[in-house]
């Protein structure tokens, strides 16, 4: 029985590099998700002035850059083993990552707009 | 393809086999995660909108307080901490940590409670 090769969609030999992506985003997101958090509830900020002023803040922007390539490369490899695993034929593989691909990279273009406009100050 | 290889047991189909609670915990945290990845730019749009200006900073906290927004937040909560849970679940694994079957179940109640014990939190801050 001939079996559907992950070659097909092009993973060969990616898999090692996705693994570590995914866990090193991983534990970026983790700590973000824990610093968030705490942050927020110890001292969430009161209103527009204060949010703003948070936010434009050098360490915080920094935190968010990272957060945001972190988020989209975890988006990225956890969608595709998703997809690798229970879509079936290759086209409808192909449609859904180009999809997803052309979505993550608005998301960053977005996320680059969100820094450098609304979180510059 | 032959009557026999269409008889052929499908080793994984979900809705046959039993599914042990770390398989639970385990699909779920695809599942969390699918949808979270669907919620991004919901999150952008709010967090955009909110750095715009004082009136959209206001619209986006009136809209975040309604009841349905309350209620979307709770689910995007127990989505979070599930995704989060398990997934540290997962490094730790990694790890050999909580490896054994016991340990694999032990591991998996916790994430669940944990989730359960977040949701509870989020709600009391959402609703009362």
């Amino acid at each position: 029985m001939k079996t559907m090769s992950p070659r097909g969609s092009g993973s060969a030999h990616r898999g090692l590099g996705e693994w570590l992506l995914q866990r090193l985003s991983a534990l970026y997101l983790t700590g973000f998700a824990v610093w968030l958090v705490a942050r927020l509830a110890i001292a969430a900020p009161a209103d527009y002035v204060a949010w703003k002023a948070w936010m434009t803040a050098g360490g915080v922007r920094l935190a968010f850059a990272l957060f945001f390539l972190s988020v989209l490369v975890h988006s990225w490899v956890g969608m595709r083993s998703v997809f690798l695993d229970y879509l079936k034929p290759l086209w409808v593989r192909f449609v859904t990552q180009l999809l997803l691909a052309f979505g993550l990279l608005a998301l960053a273009f977005w996320a680059a707009q969100i820094l450098l406009v609304e979180a510059h100050g | 393809m032959t009557e026999k290889s269409k008889k052929r047991p499908k080793n994984l189909d979900l809705l046959h086999i039993h599914l042990p609670i770390g398989g639970f915990v385990s699909i779920l945290h695809r599942v969390t995660g699918v949808l979270l990845v669907l919620a991004l730019p919901l999150a952008f749009l709010l967090l955009q909108q909110s750095l715009q200006g004082p009136e959209d900073f206001a619209q986006v906290v009136a809209l975040l307080s309604s009841l349905p927004a309350r209620a979307l937040l709770l689910f995007v909560t127990i989505l979070l901490t599930h995704h989060f849970l398990a997934g540290v679940r997962h490094l730790l694994l990694d790890l050999d940590v909580g490896i054994s079957r016991s340990g694999g179940q032990l591991g998996a109640w916790l994430v669940l409670g944990g989730v359960a014990g977040a949701a509870l939190i989020a709600g009391g801050c959402l609703f009362l």
